[in-house]
C-alpha cells in the first residue's frame, strides 16, 4: 500500500472513531446529561458569590 | 370636636356616583364630563356648560360582572367602575374621557365601550381616549396640548358646542384655582400640632370637589373655612402618629377613617383624589395660551408613576419628603391597590427612598378597593403607629 | 425510532423528573445526519465562545449564565417531531439565533467592568432594553447594540424554564408585588441582585412593552445612572400607536434619541447604513407576508415556534442591523416554497387550524410543536408573529430621510406584542377575528398570561365575542417566566381537557399527553 493511501486510511480511521464517538454522545445526549449534573454545582457557587444587593 | 356644619353634605355626596349636585347641574342644562384619572387635566373638563366627575364607586358589593369581563387580575377600582356601568350607574354622564394611562383603566373604559354601559339613550354621547406624555419635556409638553384639544376640547365643542376659547378656559381655571385656594387653606390646619380638622374630614371634602360641580360646592367650602378659623381643637389630641399617605387611588374615605382610627393622624394625601397636587392652583400669566400653561402645569407637577424620565422620578420621592416635611410627618405610609402595577414599583422604590435616604418611619400596603373594617390593617397601621412612638422616644433619649 | 411523522411515541423520551430527555430523536437516517450535523455546529460554536477566557470567567459570575449548559436541548425541543423542511427551517433559525446571542454575550463580556473591562469598547456600546425595538440604532454601523436583559432573562427562561424564579423572588423580597408581569420583575431582580453586566457609554430605555416595562426600568435605571454612571435615555413610545396625533411625539422621541446616543458616543448617524437596514428589514417583511400566505392555504410552511421565535428575533432585536439574517430569509423563504409546492405536512395529520393570540408562556415556547404533535393542532400564526407590515423607505433621499424618523418611531411603537396588547381594543380583539376568518382557523389558542392586564382586561369581551361567532377559544393560563405557578403539565392539561371533553378527541400521539417534566430544562 502507497504511503498517502495509508495516510488516508489512518485520517478515515480517525474521522470514523470521531464519528463514532460524537454521534454516541449526541444521540445517547450525553452532552445534556453531563451539563444536568454539573449544574448544581454551579448553583452552589453562586450562592457564595458576594454580591452589592441594593435597589 | 365640634362637627362641621356641612360635612354630612359632602359626605352625603359621596354616597352616590350621581349626588344631587350633579343632578342639578344637569338640570340647569351643564354637561357632565365624567373622568377616570388624574392626568386628564381638569380645568378643560370644568368649561363654562361643563362640568367634572371622576368617577367612583361608592358601597360597591359584588363585582361578579366587572369581574368577568376584566378578571381577578385587575385591580378593583376598575372592576367595581365597570360593574357600576353595568348596572347603569353612569347613565348620568354626557360623556367619558379618558387617558391610557395604565393599562387596566383603559381596558376599564373600553368594556365600558363595547358593551355600551354609558351613555343609554343619549345621541351626543361620546368615548374619547388620550395619550399623555410619559416625560416631562417639550416634546410631551406638544403632545399633551395636541391631545387635550383633540380628545377634549374639540368634542366637547363638536358634539355639545361648548365653548373651549382661551377665555372660557381662563374662565375655568380661575373656578378651579378658587376651589384649590380653599381646600389649601382648609388643609393648611392640618399643619397644626393639635389639628382642627381631621384627615377624614379633609379627604370627605378634597374627595367631593372631584365628584360634584365646583361652582356648587365653592360658597360651602368658604362657610367651611371660616367655620374653621375659629373650631376648637380637642383638647388632648386623641392622635399618637403623624403620617403622610401616598399612593394610588383612595376614593374610599373609610381607609381614612381607619388610618386615624388606629391613632395615626393623616397630616398630608398624597395619592390619586387627594389634595397633593391635585388642588395646587394653577397660576396662569397672559404672555401664553392658558391651554399651554394648563398642560405644563399637570405635566410637571404630575407625580403619577408612569412619568419615566429619571429628573421625574427622582422627583416624586423629593416630593414626598418636602410634603412630609411642610405638614409635620412623623411616618410615610406608601399604600398602592392590589395589582396595580404602576404604583406596585413605586412603592417598592418609594418606600425603599423614603426610609433608606430622608429616614422615614415607612409603612407599605396594599389594599383592596373598599377597606370595610379590615382588621390586618389596622394592626398593621397600630404597629407602624407604636414604633414611630418608640423611635421618638430613643431619639429623645439620645438627646439627653 | 422512525423516518415517517407521528410514527414516534415521542413522550418515551422523556424522564419522569428528568432535567433532560433519554436521548434524542431518530428520524430517518438523512433527517438524523442532517440534525447531528446541526448539532456539531452547535457545540462549534459553543467550543469557540468558552475557549475565551473571560467568558469561563462570567460564566462563573453570573448566575444566568448557567442556563447556556442548555442550549442544544432548547434546539431538541423545537425540533421536536420535525422532518425534511420543517427540521431545516428550524435549524436555520435556532443555530443563527445561538450565533448571534454567543456574539451578544462574548460583546457584553468583553466590555463589562467585572469581567474583559475592555474600556475602549464600552465606549462604543448602547446598552438597550429586551422589550424595544431596535430601529433608533439602525444608522449606527459602528457601534454596539447590546442588551443585557436580553441574555440574562428572556434567553434564559427560552433555555430553562426555571431561569428566572431566582430574580423574581429577589425583586420581591425588596418588596415589589407578586403580580405584576414577571417580565420586568425579573429583570428588575438581575440589576437588584448585582447580576448585570456593567458597561456602555449610554443607554436608551423605552417603554415598551407595557406598564411593568416602563416601570421595571425605573429600578434598572436608578443603578445605571447613578451607581454605574451610565447616562440613560428614555424612549417614549405612545401607546395609541393607531393614532395619527400620536406620529409627532414618536418621531421627535427618535430624534431625541438619536442625539442623545450622538452626544454620548461621538459617534454620527449614518444615513445609508439606515438605508440598508431598511432594505433588510422590508424584505424580512416581504418573506414573513410570503410565510403567512402560505399558511392561509392547506399547506402551512413556516409556523408555531418557527415563526415566533424567529420573527420576535429578527424583527425587533435585529431590526435589519445583521446581514446573516437576510440569508436566513432567503434560505428559510426557499425551502418553504420548496415543501409548498411538494404539499408537504409537518405532522401525521392537521386536525385543527389555530391561532395563536395573546403573550406566549415563554417558559414553554415549544408547547407550540406540542400542540402539533400531540393533538395535530397546527398554529398557523400568533399574536407576537402579526407585526408591522409597513415597508420602510429604502432610498436615501431628503424627503425619505424626514420619512425615515416616522419609519422607526413607527416601529418603534409597533413593537413585538405590544402592538396588539396596547393601541385600544380594536388590534386586540377585533383583529384576531379578522386573523381567524383570513387564515381559515377553526380554534383559538388564547395564552392568557395572568400578570398582563392589559391582556386579561379583554377577558370577558374575547368570551362573548367567540361565543357569537362560533368559533373555539381555548384558554391557556399561565405566568410567562414562572412555571411555579402554572407548570408546563398545567399548560398542557388545558388543552388535554379541552380536547377531550369539548372536543371528544384522542391525542395523535397519547405519550405526549402527560410529561413529568417539572424539573425539566
Amino acid at each position: 500500500m502507497s504511503k498517502p493511501v495509508k495516510i488516508l486510511l489512518k485520517l478515515l480511521l480517525v474521522a470514523l472513531g470521531l464519528f463514532a464517538v460524537t454521534f454516541t454522545v449526541y444521540i445517547l445526549n450525553l452532552d445534556m446529561k453531563l451539563t444536568a449534573a454539573i449544574e448544581p454545582f454551579l448553583q452552589k457557587h453562586y450562592d457564595t458569590i458576594e454580591r452589592n444587593r441594593h435597589l | 370636636m365640634r362637627d362641621l356644619k356641612h360635612l354630612i353634605f359632602f359626605e352625603d355626596l359621596l354616597q352616590e356616583a350621581n349626588n344631587r349636585l350633579i343632578q342639578q347641574a344637569q338640570q340647569e342644562g351643564d354637561v357632565c364630563v365624567a373622568y377616570v384619572c388624574e392626568n386628564t387635566p381638569e380645568p378643560l373638563l370644568n368649561l363654562p356648560g361643563t362640568f367634572s366627575t371622576r368617577l367612583r364607586a361608592p358601597r360597591t358589593g359584588s363585582m361578579e360582572i366587572g369581574t368577568y369581563y376584566l378578571t381577578s387580575f385587575l385591580c378593583e377600582y376598575t372592576r367595581a367602575l365597570l360593574e357600576r356601568a353595568v348596572e347603569g350607574g353612569y347613565n348620568f354622564a354626557d360623556c367619558i374621557i379618558t387617558p391610557d394611562g395604565c393599562s387596566m383603566m383603559n381596558r376599564c373604559v373600553e368594556n365600558m365601550e363595547l358593551l355600551k354601559a354609558l351613555g343609554a339613550g343619549k345621541d351626543k354621547f361620546f368615548f374619547e381616549y388620550m395619550e399623555i406624555p410619559m416625560k416631562s419635556d417639550d416634546n410631551g409638553l406638544n403632545l399633551y396640548k395636541l391631545q387635550c384639544t383633540n380628545h377634549i376640547l374639540n368634542p366637547l365643542r363638536d358634539n355639545y358646542g361648548i365653548d373651549v376659547s382661551d377665555a372660557a378656559i381662563r374662565r375655568a381655571v380661575a373656578e378651579h384655582n378658587r376651589v384649590c385656594e380653599l381646600i389649601r387653606a382648609i388643609g393648611d390646619f392640618r399643619k397644626e400640632e393639635k389639628p382642627r380638622i381631621t384627615g377624614y374630614e379633609f379627604h370627605v371634602i378634597t374627595l367631593a370637589t372631584y365628584v360634584a360641580p365646583k361652582r356648587m360646592l365653592i360658597p360651602l367650602l368658604e362657610e367651611t373655612l371660616e367655620e374653621l378659623k375659629t373650631r376648637e381643637p380637642d383638647p388632648v389630641n386623641p392622635f399618637r402618629a403623624r403620617v403622610m399617605v401616598v399612593g394610588s387611588e383612595v376614593d374610599d374615605i373609610d381607609f381614612i377613617k381607619l388610618v386615624e382610627n388606629s391613632g395615626a393622624f393623616v397630616c398630608a394625601d398624597r395619592f390619586c383624589y387627594g389634595s397633593l397636587p391635585g388642588r395646587d392652583p394653577i397660576v396662569l400669566n397672559d404672555e401664553e395660551d392658558a391651554l399651554t400653561q394648563i398642560c405644563r402645569a399637570y405635566m410637571e407637577r404630575g407625580q403619577c408613576p408612569r412619568y419615566m424620565n429619571t429628573a421625574k422620578m427622582d422627583a416624586r420621592r423629593t416630593y414626598v419628603n418636602a410634603m412630609a416635611k411642610e405638614y409635620g410627618a412623623d411616618g410615610i405610609i406608601y399604600e398602592q391597590m392590589k395589582f396595580c402595577d404602576p404604583w406596585a414599583y413605586e412603592k417598592m422604590l418609594g418606600s425603599h427612598i423614603l426610609r433608606e435616604e430622608f429616614g422615614y418611619p415607612v409603612l407599605a400596603v396594599d389594599r383592596p378597593y373598599a377597606i370595610a373594617s379590615s382588621g390586618q390593617m389596622r394592626t398593621r397601621v397600630q404597629a407602624f403607629v407604636e414604633s414611630i412612638e418608640i423611635k421618638t422616644i430613643q431619639r429623645g433619649g439620645n438627646n439627653g | 425510532m422512525a423516518k415517517e411523522i407521528g410514527a414516534d411515541r415521542l413522550g418515551d423520551l422523556y424522564i419522569d423528573g428528568g432535567k433532560v430527555r433519554r436521548r434524542r430523536e431518530w428520524r430517518g437516517l438523512a433527517d438524523t445526519m442532517y440534525d447531528y450535523s446541526r448539532w456539531l455546529g452547535i457545540m462549534a460554536t459553543l467550543g469557540k465562545f468558552v475557549m475565551k477566557p473571560r467568558n469561563v470567567k462570567a460564566m462563573f459570575r453570573y448566575r444566568w449564565m448557567a442556563n447556556y449548559l442548555a442550549v442544544p436541548m432548547m434546539v431538541d425541543r423545537h425540533t421536536q417531531g420535525l422532518r425534511g423542511e420543517y427540521l431545516r427551517i428550524c435549524h436555520e433559525e435556532q443555530d443563527l439565533v445561538i450565533k448571534d446571542v454567543a456574539k451578544l454575550l462574548d460583546s457584553l463580556f468583553r466590555g463589562d467592568r467585572r469581567i474583559g473591562n475592555d474600556t475602549e469598547f464600552s465606549k462604543k456600546v448602547v446598552l438597550v432594553d429586551e422589550n424595544e425595538m431596535t430601529a433608533v440604532m439602525m444608522g449606527f454601523p459602528t457601534l454596539k447594540c447590546l442588551s443585557r436583559e436580553t441574555p440574562s432573562t428572556y434567553v434564559s427562561v427560552l433555555l430553562n424554564q426555571h431561569a428566572a424564579e431566582h430574580y423574581i423572588d429577589v425583586a420581591q423580597e425588596f418588596g415589589l408585588a407578586g403580580d405584576v408581569c414577571p417580565m420586568p420583575e425579573a429583570e428588575a431582580g438581575v440589576s437588584i441582585d448585582d447580576d448585570a453586566p456593567v458597561l456602555g457609554a449610554c443607554a436608551i430605555q423605552c417603554n415598551t412593552t407595557c406598564d411593568g416595562s416602563l416601570l421595571g426600568n425605573g429600578v434598572i435605571s436608578r443603578r445605571l445612572e447613578k451607581e454605574d454612571g451610565i447616562p440613560v435615555f428614555q424612549l417614549a413610545a405612545p401607546l395609541r400607536h393607531r393614532e395619527d396625533d400620536v406620529q409627532e411625539y414618536a418621531a421627535q422621541e427618535i430624534r431625541n434619541a438619536i442625539a442623545f446616543i450622538e452626544k454620548h458616543t461621538g459617534v454620527k448617524w449614518d444615513w445609508k447604513a439606515y438605508f440598508e437596514c431598511a432594505r433588510r428589514v422590508n424584505y424580512a417583511t416581504r418573506c414573513r407576508q410570503e410565510w403567512l400566505e402560505m399558511n392561509r392555504t392547506p399547506w402551512p410552511q413556516v409556523f408555531g415556534s418557527n415563526l415566533a421565535l424567529y420573527t420576535e428575533t429578527n424583527y425587533m432585536a435585529i431590526c435589519g442591523k445583521v446581514p446573516e439574517f437576510e440569508r436566513a430569509d432567503r434560505r428559510i423563504t426557499k425551502l418553504a416554497r420548496q415543501a409548498y409546492e411538494k404539499r408537504k405536512m409537518a405532522a401525521k395529520e392537521y386536525r385543527h387550524r389555530a391561532i395563536v393570540w395573546g403573550v406566549q408562556s415563554h417558559f414553554y415556547m415549544d408547547f407550540l410543536v406540542w400542540l402539533l404533535n400531540c393533538w395535530g393542532i397546527v398554529p398557523l400564526t400568533d399574536m407576537l408573529s402579526m407585526v408591522s407590515t409597513r415597508e420602510l423607505k429604502e432610498e436615501d433621499t431628503p424627503e425619505n430621510r424626514e420619512t425615515a424618523i416616522y419609519d422607526m418611531a413607527w416601529l418603534t411603537e409597533n413593537m413585538i406584542m405590544r402592538n396588539r396588547t396596547h393601541g385600544g381594543y380594536r388590534v386586540l380583539l377585533d383583529e384576531l377575528w379578522e386573523f381567524t376568518q383570513q387564515f381559515n382557523a377553526d380554534m383559538v389558542i388564547l395564552w392568557e398570561h395572568m400578570s398582563c392586564k392589559a391582556l386579561t382586561g379583554m377577558h370577558g369581551m374575547f368570551e362573548d365575542r367567540a361565543r357569537d361567532l362560533g368559533i373555539h377559544l381555548v384558554w391557556v393560563d399561565h405566568d410567562l417566566f414562572d412555571p411555579r405557578i402554572i407548570s408546563r403539565q398545567g399548560v398542557r392539561d388545558q388543552i388535554n381537557n379541552y380536547m377531550r371533553t369539548v372536543m371528544r378527541e384522542e391525542p395523535l400521539d397519547p405519550s405526549l399527553e402527560v410529561l413529568h417534566d417539572e424539573e425539566s430544562w
